[in-house]
């Protein structure tokens, strides 16, 4: 028969859970509204500096286009940015980027190329650590939140593209989880370096095509040049943004869960208590009487 | 009803403006451009300057862009800035409020706007 003491001490426990659970939801929840505008109001900037790489690179000569926006022809070493969360407590949200990176990792290696990690957020670092050794190129953590600074962003870019020019690398992707809504979280894969223009369906064919007949200012090669890493910034800003707002999401969906499992559990454990402290009450009735029938 | 274009200023925050000029006057690179509607195609590099969006012949808004990139095409323009900040309605003084409280390049970028309201 369980003790009535150790059952009270469990249900106040678990009671103390879902407060902080619950607590945790809203916080989540207030700072994923924030979250969520600034990764909506960055989309137009970085959807609309896609549009214009994407002009560019259909326009440009193979041969003599920029390494930045082509990639390089023997791209045998490859730099894999993993976007993941810097605080726990999120769900599936740095396990899903966990698993991506590790299958990402496994097929370029199957390609037979050498692959470098650049580590974004303390979570995926922290579970790959063991795996990775010294194809570790470098790790940032507390660049996301519900405020993230076109800086940081600009730093990362910046790094990556140092170590581009110096030839370290020959090809970048990124792997975030991408917002889609409070409830999903998609893990994307984009490609940096080359630059990964969109899938073109036919409508917009026409548009690349119109975009032959552009002037440059100053020309083309000087544009592309000073373009191409502002481009890299956008789109590590971008993913950043969109980062953040889907690990507020994720966390505010497996509070809501855990919150809800507490709840639960609260009323079980409640009615073991009920049926115990029941079942004592019966006990001593049956010791008195049974007493006073014996005397 | 004098002819327009389409002007669109944004930033990776948000977009700073979204309206219909007769001309906008942006700090290119090699040198200021002045937009009129129908221009021709055009993508240039942008440099740290102010964008002027005229209305009946007079200025009517200004920004302080830091770099980027124009999109000009017949209808639209579409500049892409990675700082702006609106400068009619800006204060110099809260502008340097604000460049203090700032560091790096855009405290640097927050000084040249408080000088050039």
């Amino acid at each position: 028969m369980p003790n009535l003491k150790d059952l009270k001490t469990r249900i106040n426990s678990v009671k103390s859970t879902q407060k902080i659970t619950s607590a945790m939801k809203m916080v989540a929840a207030a700072k994923l509204r924030r979250a969520q505008e600034a990764a909506e109001s960055a989309r137009p900037y970085s959807s609309r500096m896609t549009e214009v790489i994407a002009g560019l690179a259909a326009g440009a000569n193979p041969q003599s286009a920029p390494a930045l926006l082509v990639g390089r022809a023997a791209a045998k070493t490859h730099l894999l940015i993993i976007v993941s969360a810097d605080r726990g407590l999120c769900g599936g949200f740095n396990g899903a980027i966990t698993r991506a990176a590790r299958e990402e990792i496994a097929q370029l290696e199957a390609a037979g190329k050498k692959v470098l990690i650049y580590i974004v957020g303390r979570k995926s670092g922290d579970a790959l650590a063991g795996e990775i050794g010294d194809s570790l190129f470098e790790r940032v953590e507390q660049v996301q939140g519900s405020d993230v600074a076109y800086g940081s962003a600009a730093d990362i870019a910046a790094r990556v593209l140092e170590g581009f020019e110096a030839g370290q690398f020959d090809a970048v992707s990124m792997l975030y989880n991408r917002f889609v809504n409070a409830i999903t979280q998609t893990v994307t894969h984009q490609s940096l370096v080359p630059v990964e223009v969109a899938e073109t369906q036919q409508g917009e064919d026409a548009a690349a095509g119109a975009r032959l007949s552009y002037d440059y200012e100053p020309e083309e090669d000087e544009l592309l040049a000073a373009l191409l890493p502002r481009n890299i910034a956008t789109q590590i800003f971008s993913a950043l943004l969109e980062s953040s707002a889907a690990e507020l999401a994720a966390r505010m969906t497996a509070m809501d869960n855990a919150t809800r499992n507490a709840g639960d559990m609260i009323d079980r454990l409640t009615l073991v208590y009920n049926r115990t402290r029941q079942a004592n009450i019966t006990k001593e009735l049956i010791e008195i009487i049974s007493g006073a029938e014996a005397l | 009803m004098a002819e327009t274009t389409r002007l669109e200023l944004v930033t990776p925050a948000r977009i700073m403006a979204g309206s219909d000029v007769e001309m906008v006057v942006i700090p290119g690179s090699e040198g200021l451009l002045g937009v009129l509607p129908r221009h021709a195609p055009l993508l240039a590099n942008l440099a740290r300057g102010a964008v002027e969006i005229y209305q009946g012949g007079k200025i009517v808004q200004r920004f302080l862009i830091d770099g980027g990139v124009a999109d000009i095409s017949p209808e639209k323009v579409i500049l892409l800035a990675e700082r702006a900040v609106e400068l009619t309605s800006a204060s110099a003084a809260d502008l340097k409020a604000r460049a203090e409280a700032a560091s790096g390049d855009e405290a640097d970028f927050l000084l040249a706007a408080a000088e050039a309201v």
